[in-house]
């Protein structure tokens, strides 16, 4: 009896090794026949927490998805998940990792209770504690009573729980979410960000959101991996990326033109931004100067704080420096970014 | 914004520690899960019609049979055919009708993604459906065949007649195990080809019924209808009237011979190719076919073609549907 006590080949769900990073793909590349590349020699490594895969359709992030699921073939470089390489040992990560996909998914005429239990069973548990376990994962998202009902009836913002119950049901230490915002309306879009947030945060799951509206789930993500025609963009922490700028901002709740002419006398160069003033800070000079000025003009000061940037900025043209001295010629929603979401979809939220 | 917004309360995430089967049983259980919806199990009431009236009716022939032997009368129904046209309508039906039930739901509501990204292999979900499948065939055409057999054997009363109904009994199942792969195999394959579940049952329908009724119109035309005369001499009494009271008299007979074309007929469709199987392989009783001449080996041939083109062709479906 010399044999170690490991797992298994036929456990899927292992525990993960501790200490290998959750994601880790080194020169990564996907390419279709024709001209199509997919993913260009992508070279990323995803740590515990909540991680944006941010990108415009198209960017790569389904091919990512496919490729770490272990269910497309790489033509080059290699993908590990939690230590495991994708195309040799693709079962047992599917074992450890829930996945939800982008488009629907769901049978209208079964119920929710009966669609996740069954798939529960496909990932490997026993009748009961899968008949558990659906029951629990869909309380996890909000689903009571109206889990007994035939998913046909659901509301998007429903089914698109259902999907994310679906994929937290095998117990998974990672979770891939494909645009889980995708459908719903500003509300549900809310709720749908806070369930995830908490997921990551008091599940102890760790969880790729990949989205192309980066506004969005840059509030709730701690690492954030940006990708552009299957080419890193950039890779870092939220709190690096969104690190404090030299920029003031002023908001007051009127008078903002006679603050902006005000502030231009004092020797500032003031620029509107939406329906704030920035101004570029200049050590504790600049704070005194603003100061003055609103209480001469006695205007009532709503908001002076220093400006973080915000991570959408990071992934346009112009700096964000560049962006106070380009004024009021568009502001950063009218830039390039990697927005293209549906009329009326709030690309950028404000930041916390 | 009313339910979907509901209130999340914290009742705390709770890890699962217990067992986790591997990929076998859970090929398993989606086996399971397969073979209870052919039957409409764990569905609604409306799900259970066609099964369950198709298997009655199926059934049938069996009881009338088992009654008439309990009376003293021989087995009514032959182990090898059954009630041939009886079987190939049901099964059309069964299988027209099930076929989507297993295969087409899951394609037209997109579900496969959420199989592929569990430790199931691609081919696992074919492999489950087709088993589940030939299971679900093999129940309707057996059962029946078991319960003609204990009808007749309750009233045999000596090991000979017994062991002589076993021997025609044992075939038999044989016979309803080519049907029910072959048959379960092309339904499952026409049935993954759409999402669309009338559209699958209409083309799996037509496909059998069509093809039957080919097999049925080409065999008639392509036998030889031959005159037959002979020299008879009856005795007086038996003699129909209009005829000379005495003396020889020359009849005319019209009767059908089988041609080479007419043997070859049958291989349009998968139930006369089966029956020709049976022929082939030694079968007595009378079925669709007026004979396979030499050719039982095609139709042998043929049932193995069928049989690889319905499978790999369900198989290579997933190959390529799997993608998310």
């Amino acid at each position: 009896m010399s044999a170690p006590l490991t797992a298994p080949a036929g456990a899927p769900a292992a525990e993960p090794d501790s200490g290998a990073p959750v994601i880790q793909t080194s020169a990564l590349s996907k390419r279709y026949p024709g001209p199509v590349t997919a993913l260009d020699a992508l070279t990323v490594t995803v740590a515990p927490g909540i991680t944006g895969l941010v990108g415009a359709n198209g960017a790569g992030k389904s091919t990512l998805i496919k490729i770490l699921l272990g269910l497309l073939e790489p033509t080059g470089g290699e993908a590990r998940v939690f230590g495991r390489d994708c195309q040799r040992d693709g079962e047992q990560i599917r074992g450890l990792t829930g996945y939800m996909p982008e488009h629907d998914c769901l049978p209208p005429d079964v119920t929710a209770t009966e669609f996740v239990t069954h798939l529960g069973r496909m990932s490997g548990l026993p009748p009961t504690a899968a008949k558990e376990r659906a029951a629990e994962s869909l309380r996890h998202v909000g689903l009571y009573e109206e889990r007994y009902r035939q998913i046909g009836t659901y509301s998007t913002g429903m089914k698109q729980r259902v999907k994310l119950a679906q994929a937290l049901v095998g117990d998974p230490r990672l979770l891939l979410l494909d645009e889980p915002t995708v459908g719903l309306d500003p509300a549900g879009r809310n709720s749908m960000l806070e369930l995830i947030a908490r997921i990551g945060a008091e599940f102890g799951i760790s969880i790729v959101v990949a989205s192309h509206l980066l506004g969005e789930i840059e509030r709730i993500c701690d690492h954030l991996v940006a990708i552009e025609a299957g080419r890193l963009l950039r890779a870092d922490t939220i709190t690096s990326m969104t690190q404090v700028s030299q920029v003031l901002l002023v908001d007051v709740d009127e008078g903002s033109d006679e603050l902006l002419a005000e502030l231009g006398r004092r020797g500032l160069e003031p620029r509107r931004h939406e329906r704030s003033l920035l101004v570029r800070l200049d050590g504790d000079a600049t704070y005194d100067i603003v100061r003055d000025a609103i209480a001469d003009l006695a205007l009532p000061l709503n908001r002076l704080e220093q400006r973080r940037r915000r991570v959408e900025e990071l992934f346009q043209d112009d700096d964000a420096d560049a962006l106070v001295t380009a004024g009021t010629g568009g502001g950063p929603s009218g830039g390039g970014g990697p927005s293209g979401g549906p009329g009326g979809t709030p690309e950028a939220p404000h930041v916390r | 914004m009313s339910a979907e917004t509901g209130v999340i309360h914290d009742i705390g995430y709770r890890r699962y520690t217990g067992r986790r089967l591997g990929r076998a049983q859970i090929v398993r259980a989606l086996y399971w899960h397969s073979l209870r919806s052919a039957f409409g199990l764990g569905r609604g009431a409306k799900a259970k019609i066609v099964p369950v009236i198709v298997f009655v009716i199926m059934c049938l022939p069996a009881i009338a049979s088992a009654v008439a032997v309990a009376n003293g009368n021989p087995r009514l129904v032959p182990y090898d055919t059954y009630v041939f046209q009886l079987r190939v309508v049901l099964m059309i039906i069964f299988v027209a009708a099930q076929a989507p039930e297993l295969v087409s739901r899951d394609l037209r509501s997109h579900v496969l993604p959420l199989y592929f990204c569990r430790p199931l292999r691609r081919m696992d979900y074919p492999l489950a459906k087709l088993a589940a499948f030939i299971t679900a065939c093999l129940a309707i055409i057996e059962i029946p065949l078991v319960l003609l057999y204990l009808g007749t054997i309750a009233q045999s009363h000596s090991p000979h007649a017994i062991w002589t109904q076993t021997r025609a009994f044992i075939p038999g199942l044989l016979v309803g195990l080519m049907w029910a792969v072959l048959l379960a195999a092309i339904g499952l394959a026409m049935a993954s080809l759409s999402g669309r579940r009338a559209y699958a049952t209409g083309g799996i329908a037509i496909y059998f019924f069509l093809t039957w009724i080919l097999a049925g119109i080409l065999i008639a035309v392509t036998q030889r209808n031959v005159v037959r005369s002979a020299t008879i001499n009856p005795p007086p009494g038996a003699r129909p009237p209009g005829v000379p009271a005495t003396g020889p008299i020359k009849v005319h007979m019209m009767t059908q011979v089988p041609t080479t074309a007419s043997h070859l007929s049958g291989l349009v469709s998968p139930f006369t190719t089966l029956d020709g199987v049976r022929l082939w392989l030694g079968g007595t009783s009378k079925g669709a076919l007026p004979g396979v001449g030499g050719y039982g080996a095609l139709y042998g041939a043929m049932f193995l073609v069928l049989l690889a083109a319905s499978i790999g062709g369900l198989f290579a479906r997933y190959r390529k549907a799997g993608a998310l």
